[in-house]
């Protein structure tokens, strides 16, 4: 079982204090946003998470282990990232660049395509496998590399901002399959600003919140009071309406934006 | 089948560069032929395939398409030693002519520092970089100080050796080229899929099992240490490092798997084939190779950017 457990983490950069006393589970198979605004430390703690940064205070275990103290093939094989959208530095053909999300795995690279190739499938991007990373736009970027997370297998996928730069079909499609991984058993612990999309995962996913690198909120999707705790998170009003089928908060019209 | 035709294509060039030039009759002929033209062309495939592979490495490391076998400074503390060498007289060391020797001793040391800084827990390869930047402009101001010191004699020898050039050194070379080399393109070789992974980036790489920091140590010392004993003995060769991986990816050579291969291949056979070309070009004289690769690189450097933008 891969779980991921902060307890009592801190880190600090230079004389900036960027997280604090944070304690935080993310259990099995859960499914966990993270909201806050932004600089709240949302991305050093998943990069914390998966070891890439070391903590300076506090405890951090990724299935039973400090990230710091596995290999970085051990650490591939308990979680994966999906990151922000960057641009690969090289215009490799989208197979190959889902292909060495199987780094970890010591196969033969015929085999490594092979699963690549099914992932590419899976978010319906099996089409692109042959084209230049640099030929993509940014939606299709996004969709590859969440192919490079299921292909990498992981039982814990830490996402960061997946719906940033993308059009709204393009949202909700990731979402969504999000929402697949988490009912097939992974874990995931997903940042995000926009809390609306987390309608489209589906169920009652545990919305947590980051303010000033402290843990202010914890509640749940569909609690009542969500609207309220996010309001006092983001520092605007913010109100829930019911649209769609779905939850809908929006920032109430009479505040006419930030209050100060 | 592709590999098969690459491998021929190459030895076909190893196989004809003793073979052109003056014909070669009798007991004089053999001598010329097995004493001199076939370990030259060994040695000539042995460099040129370390800086063609460790330039395509370079460029996947510092996720950067102007780095060069020369980007961490070992081809400017190479000069410095060997001028260094020249200036100060040399004598034989280690077994070796003191020049090769000592610019050896200059590539090891400085590449030794700009590895000392590559090894420290928190530097990018930004860091790398501008460490390799100050040692190699440090090494051309020293360099610069003991030229001016020296007389028009070891002037003289510093400048042909700067040029760059295949020596008719038998095969005392090759028992030191051969083991480095042949080492240093083992060892970079097996990085390729490393290599392929941090082209998504160092971070991403990192959560995806390649491990990070010990690939850079790998990459910069095996390739300064190849490339150091190449200079040693061949002084700084240009553009073959830059261009080669250029002009292969130009024809569609993407992959690192495919690239650091073909890289070494043609690397070696392109080396071996302008050294034959410039102990051809001029009767009775050779140009030294240095300055036809560069001729020939510089344009072709040029017909690749100008073809495709894309790396860095």
């Amino acid at each position: 079982m891969t779980d991921l457990v902060f307890d009592r983490v801190g880190l600090r950069l230079g004389a900036r204090a960027v997280l604090e006393g944070v304690s935080l589970r993310v259990a099995a198979g859960e499914f966990v946003a993270l909201l806050g605004p932004n600089g709240a430390g949302k991305t050093s703690l998943i990069k914390l998470g998966l070891g890439l940064a070391l903590p300076s205070a506090g405890q951090i275990s990724l299935g039973g282990a400090a990230p710091r103290a596995l290999s970085p093939r051990e650490r591939a094989r308990r979680a994966a990232w999906l990151p922000q959208a960057e641009r690969p530095s090289e215009p490799v053909p989208v197979i190959e660049l889902v292909s060495s999300a199987r780094y970890f795995a010591r196969e033969p690279h015929r085999e490594a395509r092979a699963r690549a190739l099914a992932a590419l499938e899976r978010v319906g991007a099996a089409a692109l496998a042959d084209r230049s990373v640099h030929e993509l736009s940014g939606g299709e970027l996004q969709r590859c590399q969440l192919a490079s997370v299921l292909a990498q297998g992981a039982p814990l996928v830490l996402v960061d901002e997946p719906g940033s730069h993308l059009d709204p079909r393009h949202q909700v499609a990731i979402y969504r399959l999000l929402g697949e991984l988490w009912r097939e058993g992974h874990g995931i612990l997903c940042v995000t600003h926009d809390v609306n999309l987390l309608a489209h995962v589906g169920g009652d996913p545990r919305v947590v919140g980051l303010l000033d690198g402290a843990l202010t909120l914890e509640s749940r999707w569909l609690a009542p009071a969500l609207a309220g705790e996010l309001s006092q998170l983001y520092g605007v009003p913010l109100q829930a309406a019911s649209g769609g089928g779905g939850r809908v908060f929006h920032i109430s019209a009479e505040s006419n934006g930030a209050r100060p | 089948m592709r590999w098969l035709l690459h491998g021929l294509v190459c030895l076909a060039v190893l196989g004809a560069a003793p073979l052109l030039g003056a014909p070669l009759e009798g007991a004089a002929g053999e001598f010329i032929l097995l004493e001199l033209r076939v370990p030259r062309v060994l040695v000539g495939a042995l460099v040129g395939g370390t800086l063609g592979l460790t330039g395509a490495v370079y460029q996947a490391l510092f996720r950067n398409g102007l780095a060069t076998p020369s980007t961490v400074g070992t081809m400017a503390g190479a000069t410095l030693g060997a001028l260094a060498a020249l200036v100060l007289g040399a004598g034989a060391l280690l077994g070796l002519p003191g020049v090769a020797a000592a610019a050896f001793l200059g590539a090891a040391l400085v590449s030794a520092l700009v590895l000392s800084v590559a090894a420290r827990k928190r530097a990018t390869m930004g860091d790398v970089l501008l460490a390799g930047i100050a040692v190699t402009l440090a090494s051309s101001a020293l360099a610069s100080g003991l030229q001016f010191t020296a007389d028009s004699q070891a002037l003289f020898a510093a400048t042909q050796w700067s040029l760059g050039h295949l020596p008719q050194v038998g095969y005392d070379a090759l028992g030191w080229l051969g083991p480095l080399n042949l080492g240093s393109a083992l060892a970079l070789l097996l990085l390729a899929p490393a290599l392929q992974g941090l082209v998504g980036g160092e971070e991403l790489a990192e959560t995806q099992g390649v491990p990070v920091r010990r690939v850079r140590q790998v990459a910069l010392g095996a390739g300064s240490l190849g490339v150091a004993a190449s200079v040693a003995w061949c002084g700084p060769i240009a553009f073959v490092g830059l261009v080669v991986p250029h002009v292969l990816r130009g024809f569609g050579v993407i992959t690192y798997r495919q690239l650091l291969p073909l890289s070494w291949l043609y690397g070696a056979a392109g080396l071996v084939a302008c050294d034959t070309a410039a102990r051809l070009l001029l009767p009775g004289r050779e140009l030294p190779v240095g300055v036809l690769t560069a001729a020939i690189g510089a344009p072709a450097l040029v017909w690749v950017v100008a073809r495709r933008r894309s790396l860095g």
